[in-house]
């Protein structure tokens, strides 16, 4: 594509969005960075399963390649670069010293226990503070890095917190956007991305949460939905019937995971007669005392289930 | 010349990964493996309710979920005195299988390849490819604009010896485009039976929650083609081609040279009779699996609790200023042996046992190509190979499975969780044997231990000084260029490490 033709393209997208046609120009140098894979981005890896890099590599139709060499300039990822020992260290500090970039998070940072996270000679939790004082925008993807998740549960030893209650924390004022999830669902990332480099910040709920994407409860578009109306309730693991007396923590999860569906649309935890665990939830896994499933006639306790 | 060379943070593994070696006139003469982080998943299950166990313990590891909610879910089934129906043992067969395809497939040419191809490369491509043709625009691009780290996350490599045939380099990286699409048929092969992955829904005591169809069967079918497919045809030949290429790696890395296997794939009633069998391959000779005989050391690892317990009295109190310690992982023996994990280890001693003898025809066969005896298996390459060939043999084995499927059958059954009660979970992960320790006291879980691949791969030394399987195949490894110790991550990334799973 020229400049013209991103120019073009570009006046069509303001009318489309509302904006007057002298938002054009800040539109095509934004749509020419991402087609020619200029948009800086950074991904770390604190306490992390890796799950949410594995889940964006299940991103279809617009695949991991075309993210990567149309979308964003991925600088360094810990999976995916072929930077090794100190090579990475020196490619992760090169992008700190440019700055302006977007910087992705995956994982908690162990605040009580700095050694428990290591990138070369230096604390998860040192990296993070200078990458984040550098950055354009901060991307906090998975659910423990939005709310701390399984390593932030009751009995943990290493005091994870979750990234913006860190950057709360540390003073840095960037902006940051959670996407909740474990693992977060690859549109939810990559529509996150796009909107970011293309249009700003999208718009986000009072957790940071983009509203595009967590702005209904998974309970609200459940396909067993009629079945609660119903009253027909699942009493055994494998029967039909809405999953609320097994636990589900549909009524209180907001995700569009019943209608997006995973793995491009192949199936999706509830359809598959699984309760939803609440697993993009802020409080997921916190308590020992909230189960993710009922049996044996168990109740939650009064108060805890929104519905 | 002494040296001491750091490769910290080891990157295109899982996790989080240093390896620290000592070299002299080039050679390396010791390493020590370093796990670099710790988020303490056995002290946050304890006192949960005992179902939690297989959705939290699935979350120690984004690359190898299905692995630990399977061996959880075995422990759990063991706990509650049942077993699944034969629709509910086939599907978690059929997950568990496409899961370590995905993971042997990323591997290869995810995280190993760029330690061989020349990415850079790509700059001089002159044929009509279109996803080639369009990543030499884009690398061109990125180069001409010198962008911060341009080339990310591909470039830069170590300056090393690359593959030196265009044709071959050019066809690896082509393959590295289809790998990244066709990884994603195995986890939705996955998904179709668990509901979705990384990190699976369906999987339940008794069985699994999801029904069998005769959709979903045939779903399944077709994306198990697209992978037979793509095994056959490339990524097995992608192997043998770079380990043509790479001769000098048969001889390299070869480790501790003893074996390690739990079994897994169960094809009979009562999870028995596994399709890759349990066993301990030790001096050569195969010997009956005792899990009385695995104890876990903690003298050079980062916790204060007692060290050489059995992981049914295990404990895991982080120490992370504890003097002389060097790693967040334990160290795993066997009968006080370190032992090596993975695909090797499982083809080897499904080789040694000899009772189905599709794999060591396979294994012959290979071999025969490659013109190799089953000794130089033991090695960086042979690792690799090994992973290529499980990857056929399981995809060969999931069209039989799928066929046994019965429609409108059930695939689980129901259960009861007692009060008190206990149970081990052993299969195997992509990257080798996986055990699940279950203990319930009044309801909820009491104690609960993973003893995990990477663990015992990557393990540092035990209290007896004996280094473990990864420190030991480091040692006389070749280092030509200090700054850029390829050889070195060769050998440490033939054994696939998963630190968030050795850790935990």
């Amino acid at each position: 594509m020229t400049r013209r033709s991103f120019l073009t393209v570009s006046l069509r997208l303001a009318t489309v969005m509302g904006l007057s046609a002298s938002a054009a120009p800040a539109l095509a140098d934004a749509l020419e960075r991402i087609v020619r894979g200029r948009a800086h981005t950074l991904w770390l890896q604190g306490q992390c399963c890796s799950g949410c890099s594995i889940s964006l590599l299940d991103s279809e139709p617009l695949g991991p390649d075309q993210l990567l060499t149309r979308q964003i300039a991925l600088a360094f990822h810990q999976t995916l670069s072929g930077a090794t020992g100190h090579q990475a260290v020196e490619t992760v500090d090169r992008s700190i010293a440019a700055g302006g970039y977007i910087l992705v998070v995956e994982g908690a940072v162990p605040m009580a226990m700095p050694q428990a996270c290591f990138f070369g000679e230096e604390t998860f939790a040192s990296q993070l503070t200078r990458a984040a004082r550098a950055a354009k925008a901060i991307v906090a993807v998975g659910t423990c890095a939005t709310s701390g998740g399984i390593p932030a549960a009751e009995g943990n030893s290493t005091g994870a917190t979750s990234v913006p209650a860190f950057l709360k924390h540390a003073g840095i004022t960037v902006p940051c956007i959670s996407i909740p999830g474990c693992p977060a669902h690859p549109d939810w990332i990559v529509g996150t991305l796009a909107h970011v480099l293309q249009f700003g910040l999208p718009p986000l709920d009072e957790l940071g949460r983009p509203r595009a994407f967590f702005g209904k409860l998974i309970h609200d578009q459940c396909p067993r939905f009629s079945d609660y109306e119903r009253e027909n309730f699942a009493k055994n693991f494998g029967d039909d019937g809405c999953l609320f007396r097994l636990g589900c923590a549909g009524p209180i999860t907001k995700a569009d995971c019943n209608l997006r569906q995973w793995n491009g649309g192949t199936n999706t935890c509830i359809k598959a007669g699984a309760p939803c665990i609440g697993c993009a939830s802020e409080g997921f896994a916190a308590k020992r005392d909230f189960p993710f499933y009922l049996k044996n006639g168990q109740l939650r306790p009064q108060g805890e289930h929104g519905v | 010349m002494k040296e001491t060379i750091s490769v910290s943070p080891v990157t295109r593994i899982e996790g989080h990964l240093g390896v620290k070696i000592d070299t002299a006139d080039g050679r390396v003469t010791s390493a020590r493996v370093v796990g670099e982080m710790f988020r303490g998943f056995e002290q946050i299950l304890r006192g949960r309710d005992p179902l939690d166990a297989q959705q939290i313990t699935q979350r120690i590891c984004g690359v190898c979920p299905v692995e630990h909610g399977i061996a959880s879910i075995l422990a759990q089934d063991a706990a509650y005195g049942v077993t699944p129906p034969p629709n509910g043992r086939i599907a978690r067969n059929l997950a568990q299988a496409a899961n370590f395809i995905t993971s042997h497939i990323t591997h290869f040419y995810l995280l190993s390849g760029l330690d061989f191809v020349d990415v850079a490369q790509v700059t001089t491509y002159k044929g009509n490819d279109a996803a080639l043709t369009a990543l030499r625009d884009w690398a061109k691009s990125e180069l001409a604009n010198n962008t911060v780290n341009a080339g990310g996350p591909f470039l830069p490599q170590f300056p090393a010896q690359l593959i030196k045939d265009p044709s071959l380099n050019l066809g690896v990286l082509r393959h590295y485009l289809e790998a990244i699409e066709v990884r994603r048929d195995g986890h939705k092969l996955g998904a179709l039976f668990l509901g979705k992955l990384p990190h699976a829904a369906s999987l339940i005591p008794g069985g699994i929650t999801e029904k069998i169809t005769a959709i979903q069967i045939t779903s399944a079918r077709a994306l198990l083609e697209r992978l037979r497919t793509f095994i056959e045809r490339v990524y097995l030949p992608d192997v043998v081609a770079v380990a043509t290429a790479f001769p000098s790696y048969f001889e390299l890395g070869r480790g501790c040279g003893d074996f390690l296997a739990y079994g897994v794939f169960p094809e009979t009633e009562g999870n028995g009779s596994p399709f890759l069998p349990s066993g301990a391959l030790i001096g050569g000779k195969l010997q009956r699996l005792d899990i009385a005989s695995i104890t876990e050391d903690v003298r050079y690892s980062w916790y204060s609790s007692a060290s050489g317990r059995r992981p049914t009295e295990g404990e895991t109190v982080p120490a992370p200023e504890k003097a002389g310690a060097y790693s967040w992982l334990k160290a795993p023996r066997y009968a006080g042996r370190p032992m090596e994990v993975g695909p090797l280890a499982r083809l080897l001693i499904a080789y040694h046992d000899g009772r189905d003898t599709t794999v060591k025809s396979a294994i012959d066969g290979l071999l025969k190509t490659i013109g190799r005896n089953p000794a130089d298996l033991v090695s960086a390459l042979g690792r690799h190979a090994a992973r290529a060939l499980e990857a056929k043999l399981l995809a060969d084995r999931c069209v039989e499975w799928l066929d046994q499927l019965v429609p409108n059958q059930p695939a689980g059954v129901d259960f009861t969780v007692p009060a008190t009660g206990s149970g081990v979970g052993l299969t195997e992960a992509a990257r080798g044997a996986l055990g699940h320790w279950i203990e319930i006291r009044d309801h909820k879980i009491a104690n609960y231990q993973c003893v995990v691949p990477t663990t015992w791969n990557c393990s540092p030394r035990d209290d007896r000084d004996q280094p473990g399987p990864l420190e030991l195949a480091l040692v006389d490894t070749p280092i030509a260029d200090a700054k850029a110790p390829i050889e070195a991550a060769r050998v440490i990334r033939s054994f696939d490490p998963c630190l968030a799973c050795a850790v935990h």
